[in-house]
């Protein structure tokens, strides 16, 4: 298995906006998520996964409840709302577009100059 | 983002703060629990699995506050985190906190509460629409002849001239004021009115509450009988009946109409409102139309002149238009030269009158309290941010910024303030109810004194400025320490910077200074009050029961009828068991201003009209001066063989005698009033000075004659004075009886006991010492309070020093003086500095002072000796504390 990289600047918010698109997660199931989707291939630290919670809440993006842990155990639910799934939506083509161009830059051969 | 979670986040925040701090514990701590179970699930052993799972997960505390931080919220919640921080440590400190709010309470409230009154007597505009824009124009004194005071009334003919001419004004109406006997309803009265023309309302701009005012027929000879009542008369005599309009009053023996009801609260012209020249009622109840006839005759008259100027002009014009007329009517009748000078005097000044001086004093004591009072806690604070040094030190070396701590700070003195200013509103609402209930009735305006917004507004701006003020120069130098240096000083005890303890001593010399101000004006008043109880007014106030008996005008038209009367009711009350004496005269001492008038000496005859001179003008009965004490210096009183057919008598006083016949005495000579319609009096004795208004008066020359000798001003309105052998007011009953006994139609009007009337005429002056003795009381408290403050911690400062001291040989006599030494010489520059101040301030109340000089030298040394002996007596402790100091413990305290 390849070394985890570390995230982009910024892209931690993208990321937890996925993963609870994809249905209510707690803080530490947002991390396993991301892990699993990523294959293991991104490092996250768990130290920032909160803040990041918590501005993305106050932000409206995002918005929790206390629910029931998988082992009986209570625990703070994050779900998508209205207005995130939107922003998801708005960053998600913004990333694209930005992935494009990034790759068209680095593709770049001296002959096409 | 939504604003909507924003403000959720933040209500949270501030509301539910340790439910959300309680739920993000929970939150990190069920991620910690879970990583471990996954662990444990992964063949870790437990314990391995929690250390590692917190290990990987990073600081939490630093997680947490992040967290916070990202709820945006971090503002408020240092805000209520540095307010929960200051109280926890205000308390922590209550004899600091209880002395700092009390000492900002007593400076906001009292000068909230003086404020109040500047406010509604000084600053509100009067009740009326529009109410810069009336104005009296009032008539003064041909310059160089004195009246007793520069008003004198208007005449008829000259209101007429005025009203003729192109005056400045939209509407302008005169009045007058006069009793009405009501009768035919219950017990007949004695009621307070004026006679008012047609304009008097329009121009103040009122309507009445109900019905109208009156219409220009009505003011007209013939066709005055109409009323418009007072709300008190409406309530009394008529139960505030609403269909009262359209019902007939008996008024001095005529039919008047209601027509209107006034609202509540009016009541123009109070007394306290006009210049007490005019003698008017304190609270008219009814008013009568004036209707002067469209030709009046030439002649003195009693009206007063008030106006709306026309909605363009200002005073200066309307005072410069009155100037044409009167060079236009002096250019008409030459006998108007020098007798129509007017000045136009805006009705708001007119209304402040006197008061203005009394309430700057005021308000320049509680200034002086309130500067003593802010320089007191700001010498605290600054001693107690020195003894905090350690503390700051502490927290900027573990990463507080300088901001941080002065907002610290900041927040500390913002709750001593706030605090300060809810204590104070309270002291400044005691205050004004007390001075409502207890001031001096002729204070304008009193029942208009309220605690309201501005004055709110006022006290929170105090205190908030002094907050900021006495917290920042504290804060400021906390900000500014050296941290490495007081680290390794390592103690509080080494005298802070060399900058603060000047700044302290320069606090405290002032406010002795201040306090030392401020007692010596209190001192002086004192000693002004006690002068003008002993002050002779030239009667005798003890066991004396006076009243009015005003006669109704229709029943009492002929003069022997009245005269007839009076020898009756004279006779009855001396007949009366326990009356000593009884006379009548036109005024009583203490009782107002009497009439006053030109007269004719013919030892100094007047080289022109203009020129005669003016004397007070009084018509009493034999028996007056027996009756109000006043002793016959030479001569002989009136008797009762006095009478028409008689030589025409007259007894003067002792200032009309030094003033005409100084060498060889006014007995046998002749004087008579102005006009040669009456004959000369011959003066058969002299009177000590009586006073009119007030103790602090300068008498003037006083005529007296006899009211059974055809004297000319009017006799509807004479007082009557008893001397009685026992308790004066237990004969009132008895003595009305006996009135009634004469005409039952006689109302008593003002029945007074001569003592109360004393009594009152002291009222303001009584008023004054009391307040500003409070406020000197309240300035030595303070002062005494940062003396104390300031010596005790310098002792304490220099505890290892004394230790040295003592250990060298030093005697505990000698600390005991070296400390009290201290504060005497602080005290002393503080007292030279007030007594400077206090030559130069003092002089400014000339006015209110009676019987003392403003540099009284007796005060002054008093007082500097009073303060003196309390600055010791404030250094007494801490110096009784130095002189215990053991050496031993002195030195090692570090």
């Amino acid at each position: 298995m390849a070394k985890p990289i570390d995230l982009l600047q910024g892209t931690l918010d993208m990321l937890i906006l996925k993963a609870v698109s994809l249905g209510p997660l707690h803080g530490y199931g947002v991390l396993l998520r991301i892990q699993q989707i990523s294959k293991d291939r991104l490092e996250i630290q768990q130290g920032s996964l909160y803040p990041a919670l918590y501005r993305l809440e106050h932000q409206g993006w995002i918005a929790s409840e206390w629910g029931e842990s998988e082992n009986k155990r209570k625990a703070k639910y994050y779900r998508l709302t209205g207005a995130g799934k939107r922003r998801f939506q708005a960053e998600t083509e913004k990333w694209n577009r930005m992935a494009d161009v990034i790759a068209g830059i680095l593709s770049t051969t001296p002959e096409e100059v | 983002m939504t604003l909507g979670s924003r403000l959720r986040s933040w209500l949270r925040a501030i509301l539910q703060r340790s439910r959300v701090e309680r739920e993000m514990d929970a939150e990190l701590r069920f991620h910690i629990e879970a990583y471990a179970e996954d662990l444990v699930r992964r063949g870790v052993a437990r314990e391995e699995a929690l250390r590692r799972a917190r290990l990987e997960f990073g600081g939490v505390e630093r997680a947490k506050e992040e967290c916070r931080d990202a709820r945006g919220a971090s503002f408020i919640e240092t805000l209520v985190q540095d307010i929960r921080f200051a109280s926890r440590i205000l308390r922590k400190s209550p004899g600091f906190t209880a002395v700092a709010v009390f000492t900002l309470a007593v400076g906001i409230g009292a000068s909230a509460a003086v404020f109040s009154l500047v406010n509604a007597i000084l600053l509100k505009p009067l009740p009326y629409p529009d109410s810069s824009r009336i104005v009296l124009p009032e008539l003064i004194s041909p310059p160089g002849v004195n009246l007793g005071s520069e008003y004198f009334p208007w005449g008829q003919a000259q209101f007429r001239m005025l009203t003729r001419d192109a005056h400045p004004f939209q509407t302008v109406g005169a009045f007058q004021n006069d009793t009405f006997n009501l009768t035919g309803a219950g017990e007949p009265a004695s009621l307070d009115g004026f006679r008012a023309s047609q304009e008097f309302f329009p121009a103040l701009g009122v309507s009445p509450a109900l019905g109208r005012t009156f219409t220009a027929e009505e003011d007209q000879p013939g066709h005055e009988y109409e009323v418009i009542l007072g709300d008190r008369m409406w309530r009394e005599r008529f139960a505030a009946d609403r269909d009262v309009l359209g019902r007939t009053v008996d008024l001095n023996g005529y039919a008047y109409t209601v027509v209107g009801v006034m609202p509540a609260e009016f009541a123009f012209p109070r007394a306290e409102e006009m210049p007490s020249s005019f003698n008017f009622p304190r609270e008219p109840q009814l008013w009568v139309p004036l209707a002067i006839p469209a030709e009046p005759k030439p002649g003195p008259s009693e009206l007063a002149v008030v106006a709306r100027l026309k909605s363009d002009l200002t005073v200066a014009q309307a005072q410069a238009a009155m100037d044409l007329i009167t060079k236009h009517v002096e250019s008409q009748d030459h006998r108007y030269v020098g007798w129509f000078n007017t000045r136009v005097v805006p009705l708001q000044r007119q209304v402040v009158g006197d008061t203005r001086r009394p309430l700057q004093l005021m308000l320049s004591a509680v200034g002086i309290v309130l500067l003593i009072a802010c320089s007191n806690v700001a010498n605290l604070l600054l001693t107690r941010s020195l003894a905090r040094r350690k503390e700051f030190t502490l927290r900027a070396a573990l990463g507080a910024g300088p901001a941080r701590l002065i907002r610290q700070l900041l927040t500390e003195s913002l709750l001593i303030a706030i605090a300060a200013g809810g204590v104070g509103i309270l002291i400044a609402y005691a205050g004004i109810y007390f001075v409502k209930a207890l001031g001096p009735s002729n204070i304008p305006r009193l029942r208009e004194v309220t605690l309201d917004l501005p004055v709110l507004a006022f006290a929170l701006g105090i205190s908030l400025a002094t907050g900021i003020l006495f917290g920042l120069a504290p804060a400021i130098g906390a900000a500014r320490e050296n941290l490495v240096d007081s680290l390794k000083e390592g103690n509080q005890r080494s005298g802070g910077s060399r900058i603060t303890p000047r700044l302290r001593n320069a606090l405290l010399v002032s406010q002795v200074a201040l306090a030392l101000v401020l007692v010596i004006a209190a001192g002086l008043l004192t000693r002004t009050f006690f002068q003008l109880l002993g002050a002779d007014g030239g009667f005798n106030a003890e066991r004396v029961l006076t009243f009015q008996l005003p006669l109704p005008a229709l029943k009492y038209a002929e003069q022997d009828h009245v005269v007839t009367l009076f020898g009756n009711v004279l006779e009855r009350l001396r007949a009366v068991p326990g009356v000593q004496a009884a006379g009548i005269g036109e005024t009583v001492p203490m009782g107002g201003e009497g009439e006053s008038t030109v007269i004719r000496v013919p030892d100094h005859p007047a080289a022109s009209q203009k020129e005669m001179p003016f004397a007070n003008f009084t018509v009493i009965s034999p028996g007056y001066f027996s009756a109000i004490g006043t002793p016959l210096l030479r001569g002989r009183d009136f008797q009762e063989t006095d009478t028409t057919d008689s030589m025409p008598v007259a007894i003067v006083n002792a200032a009309m005698e030094r003033k005409y016949w100084a060498t060889d005495g006014a007995l046998g000579k002749q004087v008579g009033p102005g006009s040669t319609r009456f004959p000369l009096l011959t003066i058969v004795g002299v009177v000590l000075d009586v006073k009119h208004t007030s103790l602090r008066e300068e008498t003037a020359p006083e005529m007296y004659v006899l009211y059974n000798q055809k004297p000319w001003p009017s006799l509807l309105n004479m007082r009557v004075a008893l001397r009685t052998k026992a308790d004066p007011a237990a004969m009132t009953e008895s003595v009305r009886e006996n009135i009634h006994a004469i005409d039952p139609d006689l109302p008593l009007a003002k029945v007074m006991t001569l003592a109360t009337l004393v009594d009152d005429s002291m009222a303001q002056p009584r008023f004054s010492v009391f307040l500003l003795g409070a406020f000197g009381a309240l300035a030595l408290l303070l002062a005494s309070i940062g003396m104390y403050g300031v010596i005790s911690y310098s002792v304490l400062l220099r505890t290892q020093e004394i230790g040295i001291r003592m250990a060298l040989g030093a005697q505990r006599r000698k600390v005991f003086g070296m400390v009290l030494g201290q504060g005497a010489q602080l005290a002393g520059l503080g007292i030279a500095i007030g007594l400077v101040v206090a030559l130069g301030v003092t002089r400014l109340m000339a006015s209110f002072l009676y019987g003392v000089r403003a540099t009284d030298p007796l005060t002054f040394f008093a007082v500097s000796l009073l303060l003196l002996g309390l600055a010791l007596l404030a250094c007494y402790l801490p110096a009784r504390r130095a002189m215990r100091v053991d050496p031993m413990v002195a030195l090692k305290y570090e």
